[in-house]
């Protein structure tokens, strides 16, 4: 009989390890969950905000942003706020977009992933009588045009905020100057408006830029290709990075090759963790898109569309040049 | 020297002219070898005269550095295995190649399994594989049942099946037995005469000369790569097969003891572990070898393993040196502390690091003598205490850097030997301590243990090989369905006796 | 047996080894080495070779324990994750909660310890494979980086300056400490009981275990060995960007794991130099320098780190079977 005690405990230990787990994963998933039936009853509408990943500092600023908008506003609508882990994660999130068409959601703002993949699920939102607009990253116009959709799109031209930051990094650099550019990861939208935005900048001041790879907006992989670049290039005079991670990597690459001070640094985004570097004019400048409100512009829009039940235009939201500590974008 | 004995009435099968292979030594060396249809034909040979070298060869494996071979008057000279099954010649590997999962009709026709459109048709499988499992003696066994079900003799002889399912001229069986109970023997024998009748030729490759007298038709002794001889079995003594297998006389193979044995070793009450072993009691002394008999899956290893620690009992005490206080062995680390040690059956996947020196496989568990501060190894001691052992069990090897997979068998086992010794352990469990070995390194492993014994350690070798028991032991207990049934002293019990308490268990209800 | 012919006879077998082991990597160092200098201007200089020696302790400290990991047949894929965490613990640390710096650090190398113990302990007392009890690691702790710094880069300034600052013949000391890593973990790996063990049990667990030793406390030491140099690498990398990102370390595991079978370690275990790993790194880090100072395209890149990581693995084959021919 003991044997048959002992023999189950260890059988049956995992198992409880499992069921716990299970157990846990349950009561945190039954704590996220919207509004109550009860609730439901109630006329607000309802409006998911589907973001990139989760894990990023810029995306979760933005949620934040919009969750405090919509406590300040709990009688005008209610928020179901999701995310993906990763920015790769392209299925994860046209599962998402199809669980809210289920839900029966008033509206859906969506930062896609993919700007071509997500085109058809919104489009099947859309003509499920959901308004959806289109934040950080915008669809493919062939893709809407092939599709015959009309998706709003709120947010940031991050070509013209590249530019400003390139412009004004222009104005301390001379005629002819070498010049690198790091890339976001290659496929992003907004990684390839920010460089395009650098480029028309350089151009415009006759900059000579000697390189243009991609860092994958991490610091690490920024940090390699920037002390590469500083061996290989002597002659390198700045470095405009597509956003602040990966300016954080070229300025610890440059320090490293005893360059500090000697090639300038910008980056993008404003994050907390550039502000000191900015103060000490490591980093020269850098783009604020106003993080914490993208969202939050998208949802007011959506409620207008809700309103008025017309698909307004695109609308193009503010990108503030930071070149000294500003304040500080996230409590 | 070939073809002298070949009645002139039965046609040749297969011939081979000058065949020769060179490794880093010449391991075949011109050999001329006849097979006629319908016989049974045994190749004999100490490990590395190159039996298997041929087998491979002929089975399309391996290719020969030189000469030619005829198959029934046709050049033969197959690419690979699959060519050589396609002209009837096939060979069941010396290790199973049981693929696990599979069912006995899957196994038999694996690699040619009817199907349609790429959907097995079981039916069909099933139906074909029925009348070659009535012909091998499987008639009581569902072609759907899962082979690891089955004990390993009958899986040997789905093996043999699969060889039959294609048509099949030429059968080789590389130590068919090693893993088979006598009754099996006897079932494989029955086959083996019946597809001979039939004109079915096997190449019958085995170390137990008992069995070769018994089943060959005619005799081929090989010896460090060439054919000595061929002759009809009949008449051809098992005394001079040895000689000139060996190239001296075997001395008496009884080895007695010495002297009597010491005090109590090592003494088990009650041991289970269900269910292949129920219940077992007996007294181990110091001194003394107590031979294991049984039959497959009678208990042995299972209960060796449970001494050790290595499986986890059920119940039942185990005490140490004549003390009556129980041992506490929960681990093998727990019995080698007490000085116990286990060699195991399968020397490969449970013994030997193969890829590393026969060094690293001697002093594995015990580096204490040549640790230094930090946990150094002081090499050169190292080395020289190895190479005493080496020096002391005559193991041959090139280096004692020398990867140990590339040893024969019997020394192999010998460098395991070497480890527990070196390890301090005087109560050695030995399972299937000759297994693969073959007849010139399984004496001298019988030697070895006597040795052992005479000089005060108490040894427990459980053996499938009956001979070898009453040669080598001074009591043989046996076990029968998971229970220790009896024990027997040498000098009054003979092969008959041992094998009736093997099978007692199964005509016995126990409650 | 001849003993003078067998004692030379094991010096050459041995000698042979070496060649095989290191020779082969150093060649394909140099060959590196020598299609970059001839393609670019300013390759071929002490600033490059010092900035890669800068670049690298991190990935050389990762590889030695996975080099560990992977002899005793096992594998770890949280290593990358495990540093993000470590990462965070000491970027919190510092930046939120203004601890001193060696306490930031401790904290960090107990948050590589512990996940090591429990990659080493779940895996054991459960018997699980580490491959998934690793990848369940390699999501908690991440998980714990971004819980720990709500997903924000935390700037911790110059307060691990001293560290990357120190400079010994012009190197750094995350590089030296590297280095003594590498050569110790070699030293332990070839003339300790230790090492010993760790090939018997990647060779044959089981034959080890039926010989009286208990592989298990020898398994969980070497997770938490690698545990504790991801802590290490993750310090270095902190100290490096003064900031910790959560994200940090994302995707080091497969880089440690490349660089470690270019140094020709089994994935099999039983077989593996850490030495060798330390080569592979150097490879992939000049590979790595190379094609971004010659401004290679991102797509190149890839391509070419992917085909020198399938030959590196197909010369190793040969290598191996050339070491183990009977001269």
């Amino acid at each position: 009989m003991t044997i048959r005690i002992s023999g189950l405990g260890g059988a049956s230990l995992p198992r409880l390890a499992g069921g716990a787990i299970l157990a846990a994963v349950w009561i945190l998933a039954s704590g996220c969950q919207p509004a109550g039936p009860s609730e439901r009853a109630e006329p607000k509408p309802r409006v998911a905000l589907i973001m990139k990943s989760l894990a990023n500092e810029f995306f979760l600023t933005m949620e934040n942003g919009a969750r405090a908008h919509q406590r300040a506003h709990a009688d005008q609508y209610d928020l179901l706020a999701n995310g993906i882990k990763d920015e790769l994660d392209v299925s994860k999130q046209i599962d998402l977009v199809e669980q809210m068409i289920a839900q029966k959601v008033d509206a859906i703002v969506i930062a896609p992933a993919d700007s071509k993949a997500l085109v058809a699920v919104a489009k099947k939102a859309q003509d499920a009588g959901i308004a959806v607009v289109n934040i950080d990253n915008q669809f493919d116009a062939q893709v809407l045009a092939d599709k015959q959709a009309r998706i709003p799109f709120v947010g940031p031209d991050n070509r013209k905020g590249a530019r400003r930051v390139g412009e004004h990094l222009a104005k301390h650099l001379r005629s002819g100057d070498a010049v690198a550019i790091l890339e976001g990861a290659p496929n992003a939208f907004n990684g390839i408006q920010r460089r395009l935005g650098f480029e028309d900048a350089m151009k415009a001041a006759g900059m000579n830029i000697i390189s243009s790879q991609s860092g994958y907006w991490e610091t690490d992989k920024a940090n390699q290709v920037v002390a590469a670049l500083a061996g290989e290039h002597p002659e390198l005079k700045a470095v405009l990075c597509a956003n602040d991670s990966m300016a954080l990597g070229a300025v610890a690459a440059l320090r490293a090759a005893g360059k500090a001070g000697q090639v300038r640094v910008v980056g993008y985004d404003n994050i907390s963790a550039v502000q000191n570097l900015l103060r000490e004019g490591r980093i020269l400048a850098t783009a604020d898109q106003h993080a914490d409100q993208l969202a939050v512009f998208g949802i007011e829009y959506a409620l207008e569309m809700l309103r008025t039940r017309g698909t307004p235009a695109d609308r193009e939201t503010p990108v503030d040049l930071v070149t000294a500590p500003g304040p500080s974008p996230q409590p | 020297m070939p073809g002298m004995t070949r009645p002139a009435d039965t046609p040749l099968l297969l011939r081979t002219a000058g065949l020769t292979k060179d490794y880093a030594t010449r391991v075949l060396d011109s050999v001329d070898l006849e097979i006629l249809e319908g016989e049974v034909h045994a190749l004999v040979g100490e490990n590395g005269a190159g039996k298997s070298t041929l087998a491979r060869i002929l089975a399309g494996l391996i290719r020969p550095d030189a000469g030619h071979i005829e198959l029934a008057g046709e050049p033969y000279a197959p690419s690979g295995k699959r060519q050589a099954e396609a002209q009837g010649v096939r060979m069941v590997m010396q290790e199973l190649n049981v693929i696990g999962r599979l069912t006995v009709a899957e196994s038999i026709f694996f690699g040619h399994l009817p199907h349609r459109w790429g959907a097995i048709d079981y039916p069909g499988l099933h139906r074909a594989a029925r009348p070659l499992m009535d012909q091998v003696g499987l008639s009581d066994v569902a072609p759907d049942r899962p082979l690891e079900t089955l004990g390993v003799g009958r899986q040997q002889m789905v093996e043999i099946a699969a060889a039959l399912s294609r048509q099949c001229r030429l059968l080789i069986l590389d130590e068919p037995t090693a893993a088979l109970t006598a009754p099996e023997i006897e079932r494989l024998f029955d086959q083996i005469r019946r597809l001979g009748q039939q004109g079915v030729s096997f190449l019958y490759i085995s170390h137990r000369m008992e069995e070769i007298q018994r089943i060959s038709d005619r005799i081929s002794v090989l010896r460090d790569g060439r054919l000595l001889t061929t002759r009809g079995a009949a008449g051809f003594g098992l005394d001079e097969v040895v000689r000139l297998m060996v190239g001296r006389p075997l001395e008496e193979t009884r080895l007695a003891a010495s002297r009597p044995p010491n005090g109590p070793a090592l003494r088990v009450d009650g041991l289970a572990a269900p269910p292949a072993l129920r219940h077992a009691s007996f007294e181990l002394r110091f001194g003394e070898i107590l031979g294991l008999a049984g039959l497959m899956g009678a208990g042995r290893t299972e209960m060796l393993r449970a001494i050790f620690g290595a499986d986890r009992r059920a119940a039942g005490r185990i005490c140490l040196r004549g003390s009556s206080a129980p041992a506490r062995i929960d681990h093998p680390r727990d019995a080698v502390r007490q000085g116990i040690a286990l060699l195991t059956e399968d020397r490969k996947a449970q013994g030997l690091l193969l890829p590393l020196s026969v060094l690293a496989n001697v002093t594995l568990n015990h580096l204490r003598p040549f640790c230094r501060a930090g946990g150094r190894i002081q090499a050169a001691a190292e080395r020289r205490a190895v190479e005493q052992w080496l020096d002391q069990l005559g193991v041959r090897c090139r280096s004692p850097l020398q990867p140990v997979a590339e040893l024969s068998g019997g020394n192999q086992q010998k460098v395991l030997m070497a480890r527990w010794l070196h390890r301090n352990c005087d109560i050695l469990l030995l399972d299937e301590p000759t297994r693969g070995i073959d007849v010139g390194a399984r004496f001298e492993i019988h030697r070895l243990l006597r040795q052992g014994a005479d000089q005060g350690r108490a040894i427990l070798m459980a053996s499938s090989d009956l001979r070898e028991l009453l040669g080598v032991c001074d009591r043989i207990g046996v076990m029968s369905a998971g229970r220790w049934v009896a024990t027997f002293d040498r000098n009054t019990c003979s092969q008959d006796d041992l094998l009736h308490a093997a099978l007692s268990g199964y005509t016995r209800t126990h409650p | 047996m001849n003993d003078t012919a067998s004692h030379a006879h094991g010096r050459i077998a041995a000698g042979r080894r070496w060649l095989a082991d290191y020779l082969g990597l150093g060649l394909a160092l140099a060959l590196l080495v020598l299609v970059f200098s001839l393609s670019t201007r300013h390759f071929f200089s002490l600033t490059t070779f010092q900035t890669i020696a800068n670049q690298i302790p991190s990935a050389i400290l990762i590889a030695t324990g996975m080099t560990y990991v992977l002899l005793i047949a096992g594998i770890d894929l949280s290593v990358g994750s495990v540093l993000g965490l470590c990462t965070a613990v000491v970027g919190v640390g510092l930046a939120q909660g203004h601890w001193p710096a060696p306490l930031a650090i401790l904290a960090g190398l107990a948050a590589g310890l512990a996940a090591g113990a429990f990659n080493g302990l779940v895996s054991i007392r459960w018997n699980l494979p580490p491959f998934i009890v690793t990848l369940g690691m390699l999501e908690i702790a991440r998980g714990g980086a971004h819980f720990l710094t709500r997903s924000q880069t935390q700037y911790v300034g110059s307060a691990l300056a001293p560290i990357v600052e120190t400079h010994l013949l012009g190197l750094s000391l995350p590089f030296l400490l590297a280095l003594a890593v590498v050569l110790g973990s070699q030293w332990i790996l070839t003339r300790t009981v230790f090492g010993r063990y760790l090939v018997a049990i990647g060779t044959n667990e089981e034959a080890v275990r039926l010989s009286g030793i208990d592989p298990r406390p020898i398994k969980i030491a070497v997770y938490l060995y690698s545990g504790l140099l991801v802590a290490l690498a993750a310090v270095i990398d902190t100290a490096r960007f003064e900031s910790a990102n959560p994200n940090a370390g994302s995707g080091f595991e497969l880089q440690a794991i490349a660089a470690v079978v270019i140094g020709g370690t089994s994935l099999m275990g039983g077989r593996g130099s850490v030495v060798s790993s330390f080569f592979g790194v150097l490879i992939i880090a000049v590979l790595n320098t190379g094609l971004a100072a010659v401004g290679a395209r991102d797509e190149t890149k890839r391509l070419v780190t992917g085909l020198v990581i399938v030959a590196a693995v197909i010369v190793d084959q040969y290598r191996h079977r050339w070491s183990q021919t009977k001269p």
